[in-house]
């Protein structure tokens, strides 16, 4: 191959300008992007989201345990082999070249940590080097967060007046905690002005569970439910009747079966006290056989077996997850898609029975496939496919970690080969934008780092205007040339820095152009300058309650108007009157 | 500065030895050795000897050796040169992971009418036995196995592979130029074509040759004055084949276990560089004297280039380096991934490498991995 020139080998051997920016104005990154595809569930701060819903700023679970921001998203088209993994959490579709959290077992036989004494040294697997029998790691969500206090919202409306006050500020103990489990599984509300009520629904002879609802209402609410047996049904009801107790519950835990969830803030507690939760669930909604031992638990929620799931881990307890899919049985029933979770295994079972305070003996002696070490459930991979997929497929770039959950694997974000990162100040007197600071990163052959180094100093000083003009020839010729085969491959640095340069303009033209409407964001208002007070002025309730943060990046500013009586026509306009007073202020600083 | 040189399966010094029995060949008995006078009887002695004292050293009692240019030419012979001399067959075997040579004369072949397969390998390089079992017909003329890979190392089972050809009744060739006197070979019951070569064992460059067993029919490619037993025309290259016939004594056992340990101490060293491994089999299955290591995050030219500034030479599979690009075939072939190949760099060692270079080596090695892998966006 041909030689470098002098100029190449200097700017390779000495690079200038290599490193990071910590708070760039501008990064350009130019990359082999390796995906998932849009359905693949991941587990954000709030629920469950798909891949191709997430979006820049949300907080997703990484390989660390811990929620880690969002800070781009990549999306292309492919038509190409695509892999399917299974583990006992469920499975994953990605490209062949994703990496994966895991551990590759040397020989085809069954793996069973009882045997193999060998130290396991996890790392990041391609998909397609992973095969049936290997170990796949997933990160435990295992950040605590003990919330002792839940404020209530206790304004009363017009209609509200034949319910009795609750207290502003409720206890999260055990208690509380095993009510919230009793609702999730078997509860339900309704929100009528006639009828507003916290119904639990149990089989008939689940009296003791209806007496602690009622044992546990007086003591928290100071409201006495009401319990009614149905023998035709063989049911038992038990009523809170209270508009207060109904908002709480409406405003934790989502509407309707099919999306009920645990907010981050149960989520976040003391394992110890979750098991609380996981009692209260698990007498709703589960079972325990004693003789085999084996728990289950059952719901419609994907959401909810997700965070069951999840909570479970945190227990040192290992379960698995099936999809029953929606069927009509024998007797013309139709029955929705459910999903359902198993706890087998000594260790688990003997755990899970002690919250469940089920007297159980197990000394049977079991073989171990998939155990818990320094908070990563280590499980086989069960099952590999390959599939042709023709679509749009999705990746990540995460904070810190550079890595994220699926509902049952951990994976890699994905990496650049080039990055650049730019500083801009507008210079006082021409007002023009100049690149103050610029630094690179880049994996590659020498001409590559050479011509990442070259761009850096081109590149430093200049007006974006200026910049923007430099091309590949440029940085060749500085350089004294280039060998003819890497004009192209190795000459990429002038199209990450004119990213860069686009990703700042796009960032700082944020906000002028925002128009607000009924469907936009509560979160997205809430983030633009003086907009608080507006909002504080039209007594819109969740900008001091802890519950907000959860909600506020969903919420629809219309859907809070609605649903609190705020004149929505009135505040829409003053918001909008606002950004356009802003806009001004902004145009006018960049004249 | 210090020169490490850790290239020798590119090619090899020439000894002083061979340079001392070459030396009277070029300006004292610079006769053609097809010249009947007593000059050029001297040359025609000088390369028989030489030719006697090669194919004792190969056990080739049954074999001709046919001087050529070098492994390239030796190996278009022996492929080339057998398929144009035995049209009856059209059918040829060889393996993904063979020197281009091979590669590209199969390519012609095949656009000539014949039909090749190419052989797929293991994560380790090894070719699979049934496979090459049953891809043998009828019609198969010739199988083409490299011994002794040239990147990776791996040593194929020819034993093996030469019962199974037999039995076929087709005929084995092999590749050996980086197993040539490294590697036992059973010349005599199990190979019927081998191609060897001076450069990578302390002999001159431009010389190598091709063992024939008696019996069989071989084409010329180069057409002449009937030198080679009439089958490779060309004034023959006296002082080359004289320094060939030095050269086979050079290596010795002792040299190839002094290798072979400095070898795995090189690998031993790299091994606690995280997310790198190395490529091809490990012990008595690889060639004595090759290491190929993958370090990711880093780029193979780049390592290169920076050892080169330390004054360590060294080669990379990466297609950064390449003319066209292409990442080496072999890489692929066991089943690296592109961006993998990239990072990957071939070291090589001679007799003459010491503990101390392989030590400097390996803490060069470390050095340029963990400066190019601060470089990497990827390697946070």
């Amino acid at each position: 191959m041909e030689k470098y020139s002098k100029k190449v080998m200097d700017h390779f051997l000495k690079p200038h300008n290599l490193g990071e920016l910590k708070k760039a104005d501008g990064e350009g990154e130019l990359g082999n992007l390796k995906c998932l595809i849009g359905e693949t569930l991941l587990h954000t701060n709030a629920k469950l989201e798909k891949i191709k819903n997430i979006k820049k700023n949300n907080q997703i679970i990484s390989h660390d345990g811990k929620y880690n921001i969002v800070t781009d998203i990549h999306s292309r088209n492919i038509s190409e082999k695509i892999i399917i993994l299974k583990n006992r959490l469920g499975e994953i579709k990605l490209t062949t070249d994703h990496l994966i959290y895991g551990v590759k077992i040397p020989n085809e036989k069954k793996y069973l940590r009882s045997k193999y004494k060998k130290k396991l040294i996890p790392a990041w697997y391609h998909a397609e080097d992973l095969k049936k029998g290997d170990l796949a790691l997933y990160s435990i969500y295992s950040e605590i967060k003990d919330s002792t206090e839940l404020s209530v919202d206790t304004t009363k409306k017009r209609w509200d007046y034949n319910s009795n006050p609750i207290p502003q500020k409720i206890k999260i103990d055990g208690d509380f905690l095993r009510l919230v489990g009793y609702y999730l599984a078997e509860g339900y509300y309704q929100d009528k002005v006639t009828k507003t009520n916290v119904i639990f629904s149990f089989n008939i002879n689940e009296i003791n569970l209806a007496e602690d609802i009622v044992n546990i209402s007086k003591k928290i609410f100071g409201i006495t439910p009401i319990i009614r047996k149905n023998p035709k049904k063989n049911t038992l009801l038990v009523y809170i009747n209270n508009v207060f107790v109904v908002r709480l519950f409406k405003k934790l835990f989502e509407v309707g079966a099919k999306n009920k969830d645990i907010p981050e803030l149960f989520m976040a507690l003391p394992p110890e006290k979750q098991k609380h939760l996981i009692f209260g669930l698990w007498m709703g909604d589960g079972y325990f056989n004693v003789k085999i031992p084996r728990g289950g638990y059952s719901t419609i929620s994907e959401e909810l077996i997700h965070k069951i799931k999840i909570l479970l881990l945190r227990q040192g307890i290992i379960p698995s997850i099936y999809t029953e899919e929606e069927k009509i049985d024998k007797n013309k029933q139709k029955h929705q898609k459910c999903y359902r979770i198993h706890v087998g295994g000594k260790e688990s079972t003997t755990k899970l029975a002690k919250i469940l305070k089920i007297n159980l003996k197990n000394n049977k002696p079991e073989a171990i496939n998939s155990w818990i070490t320094n908070s990563f459930l280590y499980t086989p991979i069960t099952g590999k496919k390959t599939e042709y997929f023709s679509g749009k497929v999705y990746n990540l770039e995460v904070d810190k970690a550079h890595s994220y959950n699926t509902t049952a694997f951990t994976v890699h974000n994905c990496g650049d080969v080039m990055k650049i990162y730019i500083k801009v100040k507008k210079d006082p007197k021409t007002k023009k934008e100049i690149i103050t600071d610029i630094k690179f990163k880049t994996l590659g052959c020498a001409a590559a780092i050479a011509t990442s180094s070259m761009i850096t100093d081109l590149a430093k000083g200049k007006t974006l205007e200026e910049a923007l003009k430099i091309t590949r020839a440029d940085v060749a010729k500085e350089l004294g040339g280039l060998p003819p085969v890497k004009m192209h491959c190795s000459n990429l640095s002038a199209d990450a820095l004119h990213l860069a340069i686009k990703n700042y303009l796009e960032k700082n033209k944020e906000g002028d152009l925002m128009k607000v409407d009924e469907h936009t964001k509560l979160g997205k208002i809430i983030k633009l300058k003086g907009m608080e007070k507006i909002l504080e002025k039209y007594n819109v309730p969740c900008l001091s309650c802890p519950m907000a943060k959860l909600e506020i990046d969903s919420l629809e500013i219309g859907e809070v108007c609605d649903n609190y009586g705020i004149p929505k026509k009135e505040l829409i306009l003053e918001i909008n009157k606002k950004l356009k007073e802003r806009d001004k202020i902004i145009k006018a600083k960049n004249k | 500065m210090k020169k490490i040189y850790l290239d020798y399966a590119a090619t090899t010094p020439v000894d002083k030895e061979v340079l001392k029995e070459m030396e009277p060949f070029f300006s004292k008995e610079y006769a053609n050795a097809a010249s009947l006078h007593k000059m050029g009887e001297i040359a025609k002695d000088a390369i028989e000897n030489s030719r006697e004292n090669i194919l004792k050293k190969a056990n080739g009692k049954d074999h001709k050796l046919i001087f050529t240019s070098g492994g390239t030419e030796s190996n278009n012979f022996a492929l080339k040169g057998l398929a144009f001399a035995n049209k009856e067959k059209k059918h040829i075997i060889t393996t993904k992971i063979e020197h281009d040579c091979v590669l590209n004369s199969s390519k012609f072949l095949e656009k000539n009418g014949y039909r090749v397969t190419y052989l797929p390998v293991d994560k380790e390089g090894f070719i699979n036995l049934e496979t090459l079992e049953k891809e043998i017909t009828k019609d198969t003329l010739l199988v083409s196995i490299i011994h002794g890979n040239n990147e990776i190392g791996t040593i194929q089972d020819l034993k093996e592979i030469s019962k199974i050809v037999h039995e076929k009744k087709s005929l084995l060739h092999t590749d050996a130029c980086q197993s040539f006197i490294k590697a036992p070979i059973d010349l005599k019951e199990e190979i019927d074509l081998m191609t060897i070569n001076a450069h990578k064992i302390y002999g001159p460059k431009g010389v190598g040759g091709l063992l024939v067993k008696e019996g069989i029919r071989l084409e010329p490619l180069l057409h002449g004055g009937g030198h080679e037993f009439g089958i490779r025309s060309g004034t023959s290259n006296v002082p080359g084949i004289v320094g060939f016939g030095k050269s086979v004594d050079l290596i010795k056992e002792e040299d190839i276990l002094h290798m072979e340990k400095l070898r795995d101490q090189l690998i031993k060293g790299l091994s606690d560089i995280e997310e790198s491994w190395v490529n091809g089999p490990l012990g008595k299955k690889r060639l004595c004297n090759n290491i190929n290591v993958t370090f990711r995050y880093a780029e193979g030219e780049s390592i290169l280039l920076l050892l080169d500034y330390k004054g360590i030479e060294v080669s990379t599979g990466s297609a950064c380096s390449s003319n066209t690009l292409e990442p080496s075939h072999v890489l692929r072939a066991i089943g690296l991934r592109q961006e993998d190949t990239h990072g990957s760099i071939r070291l090589s060692l001679g007799k003459e490498t010491t503990k101390e270079d392989i030590s400097y080596t390996i803490d060069s090695i470390k050095e340029v991995v963990e400066q190019l892998r601060k470089m990497s966006p990827l390697k946070k």
